[in-house]
C-alpha cells in the first residue's frame, strides 16, 4: 500500500520585518544600490513552507585604523591594504559582498582617540570610494559612540546607513540621532531574546520605526558560545513567525569578529596537530561559523575574510537556489 | 503526544504513600512528564493508567544503534525539532567513506587516521564515528576484501554501501557480527535487503529519491516486512530541497507521530559539494538540522576538527550549561604585575569575561573556581562559589608561583563576601571589580592597580 | 425639551450649573467637564492628570445629558447612580453637576491600635475545644487526716471539679505549687494545655503550665507572630473570645545581617553568627510582646502560648536550629514539622511553661508560613484552580485545588515591605500608601496612612509610585528615569537619578522623600521575580494564566493593593479584577487560626502533605521567564492588552493636548 505523505506546513501568523540599507540619489542619498533584507514568511531556507524574498547578505567588515591586532592569518589575507581604509573599502567591494561594515576604531581612546569630526570624514570618504550601502559601528566607548556615531549620522543625513551599536545601557543618544537623520539603528543584546525584544521596544518607543531597526543578538563563535547565539536567533525567528511585532526585525551576526577572536583562528603554534592547517583554520571557522547563523536566522553576516565571502555567497546560492 | 504533568497526575492513584520516592503523587508526574522517572516506581497505578502512559511515552523517532563493540553510533529518540525546546539527545555520528577501488594500503592508512583522530575540547575527548565502506568496484569478492580490512583496522562502526544484495551480503559475511548499517534499501531491492537486515540482525537505511511519499511507502514496507531498526536518505538533486525534506520528516515523525517516516536520517554532503571546503559546509548543515549519519569523503583535521566542534555545541542539553574546566586561563601575555580576576566556571560567565578582557587588550590572569557550571550569582545563592571555594582556587592553581602581587579581583556582585575571602586567604587583598563583564575593560584600564 | 427634560440650546452653547457653589458656565456641546469647572472656577481633584487614571475627579450628573468614555474606576451601579469621572465626560446639552466641595479621605484609623475581631477564615468551632483551659478550684486544705500531697491534691480536684484526668507538670511548675495553693487559701487558677486533637492517639495527657492563686478564669491569652525575613508582625489574641485585641509590627532584627535568607544562613554560619540571629529575632519578638503588653495591659506570664508561622530558614533559626543544609544542595532542612517547645527554652517572655507552636513546612523553601498563608486562605477547599501568591522577601507561590497543590519560593527581596528602597517603610501611620503623578505635568499627589505628614513609602505605595511613573512616562520601560524630563522633581542625586515624591517642606523628618532608579531596579526585580515564579509554576503542570479562576494574594504591603497598579507594572497578570482577593497577612492569619482552633493544626499537617514542591533553581525556564519580566510592565507586551491600551491612549492624548512626547 503506497504511503502518501502530506507536506507538513506550519501556520506562520507573521514574517520577518523588510528593512532597506542604503539611499540611491533618487532617494536621499548617494547609493549606487540598495539592498533589501529581511522578508521571510518562514524558517530559513524553507521555501516550501513561505516566501523567502531576499538572500541573507554578506557585510565586509573593514576599519579605519590598520589592525594590527588581527590574526597574522587575516591580515594575510589582505596585505597591506588595511593600512588605508578607502583602499581596503576598495578592494573588499571588489569582492561582491553585499554591504561594507565599517568600524570607526580610531576613536577609541586605545587607538587614537580621534574626534568626531575627523572621524565623520573618514566615513565621508569611504561613501564617496564605494556605491554600497553602509554600516558604521562606533569604538564600543559609550561616550566615544555618542560623540561619535552623532556627528556622523548628521554628517550623512539621508544616507540610511545602519549604525550601532545600541544597547540597554547606551540607546537614546544613537537612536536620536538615527531618527532624525533617517538612517537605522542596530540594537545590541547579550544573547538574550528577551532583553533583545526590551531594546527593540525601548528604541521603538522612542519614534524610531520598526522598519529601521536590526537587530544583532550577539554572535558566539564557532566552539565560543555558538550555541547559545544559534538558540536565540531560531527562537527570534519563530518569534517573528508567531507575530510577535517586537521581534521581527532582520537580525545581523558579526560574525567575523567573534570567530577570528577564537583561539583556534588566532594561534599558530603549541596548538594540538588534530586542529590541522593554521594557514586555513580561520577560514572554516569563520565559514562555519557564518553557515549556522545562517541555517539559525541570520539575514546579515559581517565578515572579515575574503575566502570566507567567498565560500558563503556560494553556500547562501546553493540554499536559495528554486 | 507527550502529557503533561497535570494529565498524569489524573491517572496516578493520588494517595501521596511516598513509595515511589517522591513526596507526592503531583511530584512524581511531574518527574514522568519529564522524563526523570519511571512508571514501574509506582506499586499502585491501575492497568489502565499504565496502558495509556505507556502508549504516549513511545519515543515518536526510534532509537537506532549502528555498531555491536565498544564504540556504537545511537542514533534518533529525539523529541523536538529547536534545541532550545529541549535539547537535542544523540548527536549524529559523523564517519568516513572508504571505496573498494583504493589501494589496500591507502585504505588502511585513511582508516588508521581516522580512528586516532582524537581531540579534547572543553574537557572532553571528540572523536570520528565510524568508516563507511563503499562498493565501487562493483566486484563482491572486493567488498567482503575491503569490509574485512577495514574491519581489522579499526573498532569503529561500519556503514556498508552497495545496491546490490548478494555484493552486500558477502560484505555483511566479512563484518562478522558487527551490526553495521547496511546501505541502502530501495524500491527495486528492499525485499532482498531487509532479509539481510534481519539475518545479520542489522540496522537497515532506505533509500529513495521519488520524495517522502515513496520514502514512506518503502519504509512502510519493510517495517512490515519484520526490520524495525530503519535510517531514511531522502534524496534530492538541491541542498535546500534536502534540508527541506529533512525538516518535514522531523516534524512529521514529531508533529504528527508519523510512523513511517519516524526514523533517524542519513546524509552524503558531498552530494552538494565541489570542493572539501564545501563539504564541510552542507556537513555543518546536516549537524544542526536534522542528520542522524553524516558520510564525508574528505578527512582532513582542518576540516574536521570545526565540524566536531559544532556538534558537541549544537548537542549541548541547553538545559545543562558547558562548564569550562577550572583553571587558570591567560589573556595576551600576563607578567607578575597582571591583574588576577577570579569567576565562575559557567561557559557563558567564562566566554563573556574572557571576551572583554580580551577586548580590553591587558595582559590579565583569570582563575576560574568550580561552581559546578553555575553563573556567579546563582552559584553565590547555592554555596558554590563561597569563600572557600574561592580560596581552595586561589591555593590550588599555583598562581602564586606566576604572580608577584596578592590581590584578586572579585566579580562585583559577590562583593559582601570580601571580608571573608581575606579571611580564607591571608596575606592577600581582595578588590572588587564590576558587577558587569561589560565594565571590565573600564576596570582593567582605569581602576586596577597591583597594590 | 428632550427626555431628560433639560433644554438644549439651539446654537449648540449648554449651561452648566455646579452644585452646591451654584456657579454656573455656558460651553460648547463636547466640553469636558473637567475643562468647564475649571472656567467656572470650580476646584475638581486630578491627581494622574485628568488621564482617567486615578478615578478622583469623580462628580454626580444631577440632571441633563452626557457621554463617557468606559474606564475600569466606575461600577455599573455609579454609573446608574449618574456617576461620572470629570476628565472623561463631555456635556451634551444643559447640565447640573454636583461637585463634592472638597475631596474627603476619611481614613479609618491605623489598624494597629484598633481592636476588632477577625473573621476566621475557615470554619471552626474553637469554643469546643481549646487547647488552654483554666479552672478555678477551691481546694480542701490538707489534714492529717488527708495528708495527699500537694500536686495531687490538685490532681484529685482536677477531676473531681473539671473532670480532668491524666495531668503532669514540669518541676519548675511544681516548684511554685506550695506557695500559690496556701496564698489565697487555697483558692487557685490551674492553667492546662492539653492536644485534644483527633490525632489518632487517643487522650493525650495534659500539661499543667501555670498556677495562680485566686481566679485567673477572666481572662486568657495566646500570641500568633509572622516571622517574616523582613517583617515580625504579632496578634495578641484573647483567647476567651477568639477576638484579636491587638497588632504590633516590626522589621525583623536579624535584618542588619542581611536582606535575604541567603544572607542569613551565611551570617549563621560565621563564628556565633547563629546564636546572634536567634537572639534578635527573639528580641524583635520580646519586644513586640511588651509593647502589646503595656498598651493593652497585659502581664507577658499571663500569656499562655504562642504560635509561629516563618518560613524554614525564620523558623530554623528562631528555634536555634542550624541552617546550613537548607542552603546547599539537595536543599534538606532538619524537620518540616519542629516539635513544641517551651517559651523558657527560647527565651520568649511568656509563661516560661507557655507551648511554642511553630507552622509545619514543606521544604527547604517553602515553609510554615505558607502553610499557614493556604490554611487561612482556603485555597485547599477550593474546587477552582487558584493561585495564591504571598508578596514577601521570600515571595512563595501556590497553585491548586481541593485536588492538589504546588508550590515554589522565588526570592523577591524585601522590596515590597519597603526595605532596601530608599524611603522605604513599614505600613504603618506616616507611610505614603498612594500615590499619583500628573501626566502633564509630572507633579505627584500622595495619601498618607493616618493622615500626617509623610515619613516614607509603604509597600502599597512603592507599587504605586512605580505604576505611576511608568504611566506618565517619568521611567522608561526599561525602569529608567527620563532625566531629559523639565520638572524638577526628577534629578541627578548622589545616588544616581531620582524622582522627588515629597519635599522635605512637606514630611516629618524634613527631608525630602525620593524614589531613585536603584529603588526603581529593586522594585522591578521583585515584581519580576514574582511573576516569573508564578508563570513557571502554571506552566510546570501543563495550565496557563488564563486557567487561573482566582488569584489571592498575600503579603504586608498596608491596608489594601491596588490591582490596577500591580498589573500596570506587571507584578499581576492581567487579568480581569474580580479574580483577584487582597488577603492581608495570611501567614499571621494561619497562625492566628492555629492558636484559637487547634484542630486547624491537622488540618496545616494534611496541607504540607500535600503540596508539592518546585525548585525553580532546578527549573530551566525560570531564568528565561525572569529576563522576560525584567520590564515594564513585561517584554511580551502581549500579555498585558489593558496596559498597552492605557499607555497608547495617554500617549495619543498628549499628543492631542499638545505636551511633547519625551523621547
Amino acid at each position: 500500500m503506497p504511503v502518501t505523505v502530506e507536506t507538513p506546513i506550519e501556520k506562520w501568523n507573521g514574517k520577518v520585518r523588510e528593512v532597506t540599507l542604503g539611499a540611491t540619489q533618487a532617494e536621499g542619498g548617494t547609493r549606487t544600490s540598495t539592498v533589501t533584507v529581511g522578508g521571510s514568511a518562514t524558517l530559513p531556507f524553507l521555501h516550501f513552507e513561505g516566501s523567502v524574498p531576499h538572500r541573507p547578505v554578506i557585510a565586509i567588515q573593514i576599519q579605519d585604523v590598520d589592525p594590527q591586532d588581527w590574526s597574522p592569518a587575516l591580515r594575510a589575507a589582505w596585505g597591506d591594504t588595511t593600512k588605508d581604509v578607502v583602499a581596503w573599502a576598495k578592494k573588499a567591494a571588489e569582492l561582491g559582498p553585499d554591504l561594507i561594515a565599517l568600524n570607526l576604531r580610531s576613536a577609541h581612546p586605545d587607538a587614537g582617540n580621534r574626534g568626531a569630526d575627523e572621524v565623520a570624514q573618514t566615513v565621508k570618504s569611504v561613501l564617496g570610494a564605494v556605491g554600497l550601502p553602509l554600516i558604521v559601528y562606533g569604538p564600543g566607548v559609550a561616550e566615544k559612540d555618542n560623540d561619535v556615531l552623532v556627528r556622523v549620522a548628521e554628517v550623512t543625513a539621508g544616507e540610511r546607513l545602519a549604525i550601532g551599536l545600541c544597547e540597554q545601557g547606551n540607546y537614546r543618544t544613537i537612536v536620536a540621532a538615527c531618527l532624525a537623520n533617517g538612517h537605522i539603528a542596530i540594537a545590541r543584546a547579550p544573547i538574550d531574546v528577551n532583553i533583545q525584544k526590551q531594546i527593540n521596544i525601548l528604541i521603538n518607543d522612542m519614534g524610531l520605526p520598526l522598519d529601521r531597526i536590526l537587530m544583532d543578538p550577539t554572535t558566539g563563535a564557532l566552539g565560543y558560545g555558538l550555541e547559545y547565539s544559534y538558540s536565540v536567533l531560531e527562537r527570534l525567528r519563530l518569534s517573528s513567525l508567531q507575530g510577535d511585532g517586537m521581534t521581527q526585525m532582520p537580525t545581523i551576526c558579526t560574525v567575523g569578529e567573534e570567530a577570528w577572536r577564537a583561539k583556534e583562528s588566532k594561534v599558530s603554534e603549541g596548538v594540538p596537530e588534530a586542529w590541522g592547517n593554521y594557514a586555513e583554520r580561520g577560514v572554516i571557522w569563520e565559514t562555519i561559523t557564518a553557515t549556522t547563523q545562517l541555517q539559525a536566522g541570520a539575514d546579515i553576516v559581517v565578515l572579515r575574510h575574503p575566502k570566507a565571502v567567498g565560500l558563503i555567497r556560494k553556500t547562501i546560492d546553493l540554499m536559495m537556489a528554486q | 503526544m507527550a502529557l503533561s504533568g497535570l494529565e498524569i497526575y489524573k491517572l496516578l492513584p493520588k494517595t501521596n504513600c511516598k513509595e515511589c520516592g517522591q513526596p507526592t503523587c503531583l511530584a512524581f508526574a511531574m518527574k514522568l512528564a519529564s522524563k526523570a522517572a519511571e512508571l514501574s516506581a509506582c506499586p499502585y497505578v491501575s492497568d489502565e493508567s499504565k496502558a495509556a502512559l505507556e502508549s504516549a511515552g513511545a519515543p515518536p523517532i526510534r532509537l537506532v544503534v549502528i555498531g555491536a563493540g565498544n564504540k556504537k553510533i545511537e542514533i534518533g529518540n529525539e523529541t523536538v525539532c529547536f534545541r532550545h525546546e529541549k535539547t537535542f539527545f544523540h548527536q549524529p555520528g559523523i564517519v568516513v567513506r572508504v571505496k573498494d577501488t583504493q589501494s589496500p594500503e591507502a585504505i588502511a592508512a585513511l582508516v588508521q587516521k581516522v580512528s586516532d583522530y582524537s581531540v579534547e575540547r572543553v574537557g572532553i575527548q571528540i572523536t570520528l564515528d565510524g568508516i563507511a565502506v563503499e562498493n565501487a568496484s562493483g566486484n563482491a569478492q572486493t567488498f567482503a576484501k575491503a569490509v574485512e580490512l577495514v574491519k581489522s583496522k579499526t573498532s569503529l562502526p561500519l556503514v556498508l554501501l552497495s545496491q546490490d544484495a548478494a555484493t552486500m551480503e558477502a560484505g555483511l559475511g566479512a563484518a562478522g557480527d558487527s551490526k553495521p548499517l547496511i546501505y541502502a534499501a530501495t524500491s527495486e531491492n528492499w525485499e532482498d535487503m531487509a532479509a539481510l537486515a534481519k539475518k545479520f540482525n542489522a540496522p537497515l537505511a532506505v533509500h529513495s529519491n521519488q520524495g517522502l511519499s515513496g520514502l514512506a511507502t518503502l519504509a512502510d514496507q519493510i517495517s512490515k516486512a519484520g526490520v524495525v531498526d530503519l535510517v531514511l536518505d531522502p534524496e534530492t538533486p538541491s541542498a535546500n530541497n534536502s534540508l527541506a525534506l529533512m525538516t518535514q520528516v522531523r516534524r512529521l515523525a514529531l508533529k504528527k507521530n508519523f510512523r513511517p517516516l519516524g526514523f533517524p536520517m542519513i546524509t552524503f554532503p558531498s552530494r552538494f559539494a565541489s570542493s572539501p571546503e564545501e563539504e564541510t559546509i552542507v556537513a555543518a548543515q546536516n549537524i544542526a538540522k536534522y542528520s542522524g549519519v553524516i558520510v564525508l569523503d574528505n578527512f582532513d583535521p582542518t576540516l574536521v576538527y570545526p565540524l566536531l566542534t559544532l556538534r558537541q555545541n549544537v548537542y549541548t542539553d541547553p538545559q545543562k550549561p558547558i562548564q569550562v574546566k577550572p583553571d587558570i586561563y591567560t589573556f595576551g601575555d600576563p607578567g607578575p604585575n597582571s591583574p588576577l580576576l577570579i569567576t565562575t566556571n559557567f561557559s557563558l560567565t567564562y566566554f563573556t569575561v574572557a571576551g572583554e578582557i580580551e577586548a580590553s587588550g591587558i595582559s590579565t590572569w583569570l582563575l576560574i573556581a568550580d561552581s559546578e557550571g553555575m553563573s556567579v550569582l546563582t552559584a553565590w545563592a547555592a554555596g558554590k562559589f563561597d569563600a572557600e571555594k574561592i580560596a581552595k582556587a586561589v591555593k590550588t592553581s599555583n598562581i602564586v608561583d606566576k604572580i608577584g602581587h596578592r590581590k584578586l579581583v572579585l566579580p562585583g556582585f559577590v562583593a559582601g563576601m570580601s571580608g571573608e575571602v581575606e579571611e580564607e586567604l591571608p596575606g592577600w587583598k581582595i578588590a572588587v571589580g564590576p558587577r558587569e563583564a561589560v565594565d571590565i575593560s573600564a576596570y582593567l584600564k582605569g581602576i586596577w592597580t597591583p597594590n | 425639551m428632550d427626555k431628560s427634560g433639560v433644554r438644549k440650546n439651539p446654537d449648540g452653547k449648554c449651561i452648566i450649573v455646579f452644585k452646591p457653589s451654584g456657579k454656573i458656565v455656558e460651553a460648547e456641546q463636547g466640553t469636558l467637564l473637567l475643562d468647564a469647572a475649571k472656567r467656572a472656577g470650580v476646584e475638581v481633584q486630578t491627581p494622574c492628570g485628568g488621564f482617567g487614571r486615578c478615578g478622583r475627579c469623580k462628580v454626580q450628573i444631577e440632571m441633563g445629558e452626557v457621554a463617557r468614555r468606559q474606564g475600569p474606576h466606575l461600577t455599573q451601579a455609579e454609573i446608574e447612580r449618574g456617576v461620572a469621572l470629570a476628565c472623561m465626560t463631555v456635556v451634551k446639552g444643559d447640565v447640573i453637576v454636583y461637585v463634592e466641595p472638597k475631596e474627603v479621605t476619611r481614613l479609618a484609623p491605623p489598624q494597629e491600635t484598633t481592636a476588632e475581631k477577625i473573621a476566621l477564615p475557615i470554619a471552626c468551632e474553637w469554643q469546643r475545644n481549646p487547647r488552654i483551659r483554666k479552672y478555678f478550684l477551691n481546694i480542701e486544705p490538707p489534714t492529717l487526716a488527708d495528708a495527699t500531697n500537694d500536686f495531687d491534691r490538685l490532681r484529685r480536684e482536677l477531676k473531681r471539679q473539671a473532670g480532668v484526668d491524666n495531668v503532669f507538670a514540669s518541676l519548675q511548675v511544681l516548684k511554685n505549687l506550695p506557695t500559690v495553693l496556701r496564698q489565697d487559701e487555697w483558692n487557685v487558677t490551674a492553667v492546662l494545655e492539653s492536644d485534644n486533637t483527633d490525632n489518632g492517639n487517643g487522650s493525650q495527657p495534659s500539661r499543667l503550665i501555670n498556677v495562680q492563686s485566686g481566679d485567673k478564669t477572666k481572662t486568657s491569652w495566646g500570641v500568633a507572630v509572622d516571622i517574616g525575613t523582613t517583617t515580625v508582625v504579632a496578634y495578641l489574641v484573647d483567647l476567651l473570645t477568639s477576638k484579636v485585641v491587638d497588632i504590633a509590627s516590626a522589621y525583623n532584627g536579624q535584618i542588619n545581617a542581611g536582606d535575604d535568607i541567603i544572607s542569613r544562613i551565611i551570617y549563621s554560619q560565621r563564628g556565633d553568627g547563629q546564636s546572634q540571629l536567634q537572639a534578635m529575632i527573639v528580641k524583635t519578638i520580646n519586644d513586640l510582646l511588651i509593647e502589646l503588653g503595656g498598651r493593652n495591659r497585659v502581664k507577658l506570664p499571663e500569656i499562655n502560648e504562642m504560635v509561629v508561622a516563618g518560613n524554614t530558614t525564620m523558623t530554623h533559626l528562631f528555634l536555634g536550629i542550624n541552617p546550613k543544609y537548607i542552603r546547599e544542595e539537595p536543599y534538606v532542612p532538619l524537620t518540616t514539622h519542629p516539635p513544641i517547645v517551651r517559651a523558657s527554652e527560647l527565651g520568649i517572655r511568656i509563661n516560661p511553661e507557655g507551648g511554642i507552636y511553630a507552622f509545619p513546612s514543606v521544604g527547604s523553601y517553602v515553609g510554615g508560613d505558607i502553610v499557614a498563608g493556604v490554611l487561612s486562605s482556603g485555597t485547599f477547599q477550593s474546587g477552582k484552580l487558584t493561585l495564591f501568591i504571598d508578596v514577601g522577601t521570600n515571595g512563595e507561590i501556590v497553585l491548586g485545588n481541593a485536588d492538589w497543590l504546588i508550590t515554589c519560593a522565588c526570592s523577591a527581596g524585601p522590596a515590597f515591605e519597603g526595605a532596601g528602597v530608599r524611603n522605604g517603610m513599614r505600613a504603618v501611620p506616616g507611610a505614603i500608601e498612594e500615590i499619583w503623578v500628573n501626566t502633564e505635568t509630572y507633579e505627584p499627589t500622595y495619601r498618607v496612612m493616618g493622615n500626617l505628614p509623610p515619613q516614607g513609602i509603604c509597600g502599597s505605595g512603592l507599587l504605586s509610585s512605580l505604576a505611576e511613573l511608568f504611566v506618565s512616562g517619568v521611567i522608561d520601560k526599561g525602569g529608567r528615569i527620563n532625566r531629559a524630563l523639565k520638572t524638577p522633581r526628577v534629578r541627578v542625586g548622589e545616588h544616581g537619578a531620582e524622582y522627588v515624591i515629597a519635599w522635605a517642606s512637606e514630611t516629618q523628618h524634613e527631608q525630602d522623600i525620593v524614589l531613585t532608579e536603584a529603588d526603581i531596579n529593586n522594585l522591578v526585580r521583585a515584581k519580576a521575580a514574582i511573576y516569573a515564579g508564578f508563570s513557571v509554576l502554571v506552566n510546570s503542570v501543563g495550565v496557563t494564566l488564563a486557567d487561573v479562576e482566582q488569584i489571592l494574594i498575600a503579603g504586608g504591603f498596608g491596608r489594601h493593593i491596588n490591582i490596577e497598579k500591580a498589573i500596570q507594572i506587571g507584578l499581576l497578570p492581567d487579568m480581569p479584577w474580580d479574580r483577584f482577593k487582597y488577603l492581608g497577612n495570611t501567614s499571621a492569619l494561619g497562625a492566628y487560626t492555629t492558636l484559637v482552633c487547634q484542630d486547624m493544626r491537622l488540618l496545616a499537617n494534611e496541607i504540607a502533605a500535600k503540596m508539592t514542591y518546585l525548585e525553580l533553581s532546578a527549573d530551566n525556564s525560570f531564568m528565561n521567564e525572569y529576563t522576560s519580566a525584567l520590564f515594564l510592565p513585561h517584554t511580551d507586551t502581549t500579555a498585558f492588552p489593558t496596559v498597552q491600551s492605557l499607555l497608547d491612549s495617554t500617549r495619543e492624548r498628549l499628543a492631542l493636548s499638545g505636551t511633547s512626547v519625551e523621547t
